[in-house]
């Protein structure tokens, strides 16, 4: 375990949940916990994998870390000062270190903007101290980091494919160098052939600049090639925190099993050795979890426990894991 | 298997304020009853076009040039009228995104019953209980109180088996399933895949299945069609596919999938360089300006596809070996 002074980013018993209007006439307001209860801390220079399925809170989680949604309670420390109750002013000294890449990459980029003013614009928001030709250059070099040629500088973002966006993402999150980069699923709508160039970069400029990510993702894959850790989550709460290596290798969560179950393998012979669907149910309402274990109602191996009191994520061996089952080893029947 | 659909030399055009878009150029494909045909594609390479030309359902500005025959009878050309007549009966198509293909003011059960009571004059009552079945058949819980339901009121994935499920009730021969996993979570598409192979034995239905994953092809598909930039790069059946393909492209496509039954590797292969951009293909082969093996011909000349084995096809100059592809950032 990591010493306290080594923790970049510390998280501890974060909470976001959302009011919102009961259905008609009804004065009951209904709670949604987007996120209820979620503990994790990240050393400089690492990556931490946050995986889910859409509607588990990865991305309520990561606007919380940069206080872009507000947070219900708990603490975000980063480089040991509490977040949750930064004035505004104070947020903005935050920001230019920690920064965010968003999922669509289209979506994300202003259709009015050149990429030069794209990317300058963190520069204008959260570095004064710089001139303008200090600016320019600084677009530049960040232009060649990313893969991006000088002549694409007046261009608009349309004019680009969806992984070339990405990397003007990339440039707009990195050109204020800050120390942390959340990551919200950088790569899920890119092609194949062009999410691997992606990841590649992601990591390149790791190693150049000692970055530390936030690697959020929906599936497995992708976050086995960054993260050094992985943090499972499902309805708002943590499943499973381990190892990279362990996590995969011997997934200790009914839910982490079924995730890992469920990737297809490209392999014809293998894939069609695995008839069987490993993945049982539908994510319930958040706005109705499941008593005790949120994952209960999809889990092959719940019992009448599950239902009653809500497991605690405890360490066993390298791995930290909310289930009441967790020592039993069920899953190897399952993960195969 | 007796041939079903038989598609040669399609190609598909559109008019643009940029000139003649091809988005698709002389594609032969085949499909046998009951046949699984994978196609592979990147994105913007005019994946769908080729079947939105066969359904007859090409935006204004497009037109498809050679021949699509469904039990040798001519497609192309036929009246808007007799297309219709032919789709839901014969061909049916499933989108990536449920939410955009059903209508959000009319409930599961009103869109569900008009394909049978325009198609096979049913009545109401008769309709809804044949409505059921599908929905019991795609294993949707409690079907009949779910017809009165709006598809906001459904997940991303139980949108995408009511569409499955209103696309399987007049029982088509042909399905076509437009990426219908991409928008997706990993966990809700082993299901929708599971679902669409159970259906397929049960019915028969012949299916095509367009994709960029090689996980996902591996799994559904028999045949294995991968094209790029509009081009048939590569044709062969799943195994001889994954095991023993001969174009770069497919080589490319293989290694830089991440998989999680083999130990990780530090870097991830790619293929460099960008997707194609239709409105711009070089002159040659589609492929040859990402290609590691690239010769001069290349650029100039598209190859002709040529026949390695019975049933497996190519496309490309490279005579030697492959193996030569490299990481890139």
């Amino acid at each position: 375990m990591m010493e306290q002074a080594d923790k970049l980013l510390e998280v501890t018993d974060l909470k976001v949940h959302f009011t919102l209007p009961g259905g008609g006439w009804s004065r009951n307001k209904q709670i949604l916990r987007a996120v209820d209860g979620v503990s994790f801390s990240v050393a400089p220079g690492d990556t931490l994998g946050i995986v889910g399925e859409s509607g588990c809170g990865k991305s309520t989680l990561a606007r919380a870390l940069l206080c872009l949604v507000p947070v219900t309670s708990g603490s975000i420390k980063f480089k040991g000062q509490e977040l949750t109750t930064l004035d505004d002013a104070a947020m903005r000294g935050i920001r230019r270190n920690a920064q965010i890449i968003f999922q669509d990459p289209l979506a994300s980029l202003d259709p009015r903007m050149t990429v030069g003013n794209i990317i300058t614009e963190p520069m204008r928001a959260l570095m004064p101290e710089l001139s303008r030709t200090q600016r320019h250059e600084r677009v530049l070099a960040m232009m060649q980091q990313v893969g991006l040629l000088p002549s694409h500088i007046n261009r608009y973002a349309h004019e680009f494919s969806g992984g070339q966006a990405q990397r003007i993402g990339i440039a707009r999150a990195l050109v204020v160098e800050p120390a942390l980069v959340v990551c919200d699923e950088p790569v899920s709508s890119l092609d194949v052939s062009i999410k691997s160039q992606v990841i590649n970069l992601l990591q390149n400029l790791q190693a150049e600049r000692g970055l530390t990510y936030l690697f959020i993702a929906h599936d497995l894959t992708s976050v086995r090639h960054i993260a050094q850790r992985v943090v499972v989550l499902y309805l708002g709460r943590v499943m499973e925190v381990a190892d990279r290596d362990t996590i995969y290798r011997q997934p200790r969560h009914p839910y982490t099993q079924m995730l890992i179950a469920a990737v297809p393998i490209p392999d014809p012979r293998v894939a069609r050795e695995h008839k069987v669907s490993a993945v049982r149910g539908e994510l319930p309402s958040p706005l109705k979890p499941p008593s005790g274990c949120a994952f209960r109602t999809r889990c092959p191996w719940a019992i009448e426990r599950c239902a009653m009191e809500r497991p605690e994520l405890r360490v066993i061996e390298n791995s930290q894991v909310a289930c009441h089952r967790a020592e039993e080893s069920l899953g190897s029947k399952l993960s195969g | 298997m007796a041939q079903l659909l038989e598609i040669r030399d399609l190609s598909v055009h559109f008019r643009t304020e940029d000139g003649l878009v091809h988005a698709v150029s002389h594609v032969d494909f085949d499909l046998g009853e009951g046949e699984v045909l994978g196609v592979v594609d990147e994105s913007g390479s005019g994946k769908s076009q080729t079947w939105l030309a066969v359904m007859g359902l090409l935006a204004q500005n497009g037109y498809a040039t050679g021949s699509v025959k469904l039990h040798g009878r001519e497609l192309l050309g036929l009246s808007p009228s007799q297309l219709s007549h032919m789709r839901g009966v014969q061909l049916a198509m499933i989108f990536q995104d449920p939410m955009t293909a059903l209508n959000p003011y009319l409930t599961i059960g009103r869109q569900m019953t008009e394909v049978l009571q325009w198609h096979q004059k049913m009545r109401r009552s008769d309709a809804e209980a044949r409505a059921i079945k599908a929905l019991e058949a795609v294993h949707i819980s409690d079907a009949g109180s779910r017809l009165k339901t709006y598809p906001h009121e459904f997940s991303g994935g139980m949108r995408q088996r009511v569409m499955i499920a209103m696309n399987m009730l007049a029982e088509p021969e042909i399905l076509i399933c437009d990426e219908p996993t991409t928008a997706l979570d990993v966990t809700v598409q082993a299901q929708i895949l599971a679902l669409l192979n159970e259906l397929r034995e049960r019915f028969g239905t012949a299916i095509v299945f367009i994709t960029h994953d090689l996980g996902v092809i591996a799994q559904i598909a028999e045949r294995v069609a991968v094209l790029y930039g509009g081009r048939m790069m590569e044709q062969a059946d799943v195994y001889t596919l994954f095991e023993d393909y001969r174009h770069p492209y497919t080589e490319g496509l293989l290694r830089s999938v991440p998989r999680m039954d083999e130990d990780r590797t530090e870097r991830l292969l790619t293929i460099p360089g960008n997707p194609p951009n239709l409105a711009m293909l070089p002159k040659g082969c589609p492929f040859s300006p990402r290609c590691a093996y690239v010769e001069a011909r290349c650029q100039q000349q598209m190859p002709e596809l040529e026949v390695i084995a019975p049933g497996h096809v190519r496309a490309c100059f490279h005579a030697g070996e492959l193996g030569r592809q490299e990481t890139g950032a």
